[in-house]
């Protein structure tokens, strides 16, 4: 490894360890003790078969977020709306999981996640319509889109879609439509294998295609890359399609393997969190599958420690909101690596 | 009808204004704005906090704009002082203050959804109750009513008619020469940015302790990136922010009045969001920010 992604990691490993810091100081000062609940959190995540499964399953949507969120990014495109798209996926993936189309297992999931991911992709597109043609700031747009979605697949699982029974959400998917266990008395199931795959593919696609390439180029430098000949607006509807694509495919795969029905509000923020997994991952495919799994380790951990001592969940989304920051501001990370080193050396010559 | 609609048409607008006044202030002084969200479910916060523990809701009102400026702060120190991307800021905030909220709404009150009820301010313009149809619109206003349409003028007027105005979007729209004139374009852009935190906060604080008595997770509700749009489409002048305010306020008011109709909940709670995605698709086409926002003086 060469000088250059040495340094590169450590931003975002140092925002990490003070993002964690920052966190341990706040609970300290609520009466908890830091050092025993991190313990917990840490034992919680990986302790057993049994919690490493429950850890991956956890980081599952966490990384498809984090992998849709990024293909946006290179393009410096920022896609807010991971989270509606992921809501759009689920509920087209739960509608096609839901109907007998008479195919086999194998097929019937590829159809499901295929139409979540178009499902997904096509409100990412629409977006990069809007900036492309209007010039309408993505950050708001996607808000605004984000609680039309949920609002409206909340009124869809309240009325039209709604299965008996008091909780809003649909019908319960066939079993053709379900990802299979991997093993059989865990949860986990072969969604973390197509995870995988789409990891794998987004890398391919940034590092090795020309769209890929073009995507880079424009989130470089946009008037540049129009002067060298890119489509800028092509490419930016591209990378939106991508990315809201990954956005949808994340919510096809949580209701196929772990809901197994469309249920309304859904989704843990799992579509913000994915701002903090790319964050954190350094906007790398790779280092978003570690990031993923981080954070993935991090909630699953907090819900251990949240029944063992009531410490409350909430300080995982404080440490992920802290790395965001951090790792955006290297400038602050190296005022305080400088600030360190500077009394490190005071003392030295004092001593 | 139409009497009650235009008053809650007002006092719906009232929090959407201050934070697009405060917005505006953020923007011309190059500044981009989008950490509103933060700065106002901050403010309506602090504001909670500082009722509760005083039993006094003027001293909430207070805190709440502390907890707008605190947020103001860090928005100014990050991109200001350490150049970060002013949207990953924006947003990076967004999502703290969201989690601080909660986190610190558990440890106070022990519950995720809600506070405790707190003391509210209820100082209305209740002396107007006599005067025919204006008694109707405007008795029951908050006092804040006339404060927002004051700070409008007083900032529309320090914006466009004082030599510190001037100074100020001169930053916003070319620091390096501002700064190559000695201007203090660090110090104008804090300023610019705290004095919005200071606003968002304030309509925070009208959300949380003078609308209701209480906090509600996430009771923002994206209206800062409403108020952002609020901000576009006023051409960043704080009067026409006023006027841009209330239409969007208009749209929340409507919400309220079609729930009594038996239409689904869901449905219209999306008229907000649609108009605001109308409006940024097409009604603020060509209207530019000011050149320098998101610029540095040393670039």
């Amino acid at each position: 490894m060469n000088r250059n992604r040495l340094k590169s990691l450590v931003i975002p490993l140092f925002s990490f360890f003070l993002a964690i810091v920052v966190c341990g100081i706040i609970m300290a000062l609520c009466g908890y003790n830091p050092f025993t609940a991190y313990s917990i959190i840490f034992s919680g995540a990986f302790g057993s078969v049994r919690n490493i499964t429950n850890t991956l399953i956890q980081a599952s949507p966490l990384i498809m977020t984090g992998l849709g969120y990024m293909v946006s990014k290179r393009a410096m495109l920022i896609n807010l709306g991971i989270e509606g798209q992921l809501y759009t996926g689920a509920i087209v993936a739960a509608l096609i999981g839901m109907t007998d189309l008479h195919l086999p297992l194998i097929l019937h999931l590829a159809v499901t996640m295929l139409g979540g991911a178009a499902a997904g992709g096509l409100v990412g597109l629409f977006i990069g319509f809007l900036k492309v043609h209007f010039g309408a700031n993505e950050v708001i747009t996607t808000t605004m889109t984000n609680f039309i979605i949920i609002n409206f697949t909340s009124y869809l699982v309240n009325y039209p879609l709604k299965a008996d029974g008091a909780v809003a959400q649909t019908e319960r998917m066939l079993e053709t439509a379900l990802m299979p266990k991997i093993l059989p008395s865990y949860q986990l199931t072969y969604s973390i294998v197509i995870i995988a795959l789409v990891a794998v593919a987004v890398k391919f696609f940034i590092d090795r295609t020309k769209t890929g390439f073009e995507i880079q180029c424009v989130g470089l430098n946009q008037k540049a890359s129009a002067v060298a000949g890119i489509k800028v607006g092509g490419v930016m509807l591209s990378a939106m399609f991508i990315s809201g694509a990954i956005g949808g495919l994340a919510g096809a795969l949580q209701v196929m393997s772990v809901n197994r029905r469309f249920i309304a509000g859904f989704s843990a923020d799992y579509g913000f969190s994915g701002i903090a997994v790319a964050a954190l991952g350094n906007d790398n495919a790779i280092g978003i599958i570690l990031s993923g799994i981080v954070f993935g380790a991090l909630k699953n951990g907090a819900n251990i420690l949240n029944m063992t001592s009531r410490t409350p969940t909430e300080f995982v989304a404080v440490v992920q909101a802290l790395v965001v920051i951090f790792v955006s501001a290297p400038l602050l990370i190296n005022e305080i690596l400088h600030l360190g080193a500077f009394r490190r050396k005071k003392k030295e010559g004092l001593a | 009808m139409i009497l009650g609609l235009l008053a809650s048409t007002l006092s719906l607008s009232i929090p959407l204004v201050l934070a697009a006044l405060g917005g505006v202030m953020s923007v011309r002084s190059g500044v981009m704005a989008l950490g509103l969200e933060s700065m106002m479910l901050f403010g309506a916060f602090s504001a909670v906090v500082g009722s509760w523990f005083s039993g006094n809701a003027f001293v909430g009102l207070l805190c709440g704009i502390l907890g707008g400026l605190v947020i103001g702060l860090a928005h100014a120190l990050l991109s200001v002082r350490y150049k970060m991307n002013q949207v990953i800021s924006g947003i990076g905030l967004n999502l703290l203050a969201t989690a601080a909220t909660t986190l610190f709404m558990q440890i106070i009150w022990n519950n995720k959804g809600s506070s405790a009820t707190v003391a509210s301010v209820d100082v209305t313009l209740s002396f107007l109750q006599n005067i025919p149809v204006l008694g109707e619109i405007f008795a029951r206003q908050s006092i804040l009513l006339p404060v927002t349409i004051a700070i409008a003028i007083v900032e529309w007027f320090v914006l466009f008619r004082t030599p510190f105005g001037l100074r100020l979007r001169f930053v916003g729209e070319n620091p390096k020469a501002a700064s190559s004139i000695g201007i203090p374009v660090h110090k104008m852009k804090y300023i610019g940015v705290a004095i919005c935190g200071m606003l968002a906060g304030l309509g925070g604080a009208y959300l949380s302790i003078v609308s209701l008595d209480m906090f509600v997770r996430d009771m923002s509700a994206s209206r800062g990136y409403i108020a952002v749009a609020i901000g576009i489409l006023s051409r960043y002048n704080p009067v026409k922010a006023m006027l841009a305010g209330s239409l969007f306020g208009f749209c929340e008011a409507v919400q309220i009045y079609l729930q009594g109709y038996g239409v689904p909940s869901q449905l219209i709670q999306m008229i907000p969001y649609i108009v605001t995605l109308l409006v940024l698709v097409f009604g603020v086409r060509n209207i530019k920010p000011p050149a320098g926002v998101g610029a540095h003086e040393d670039d």
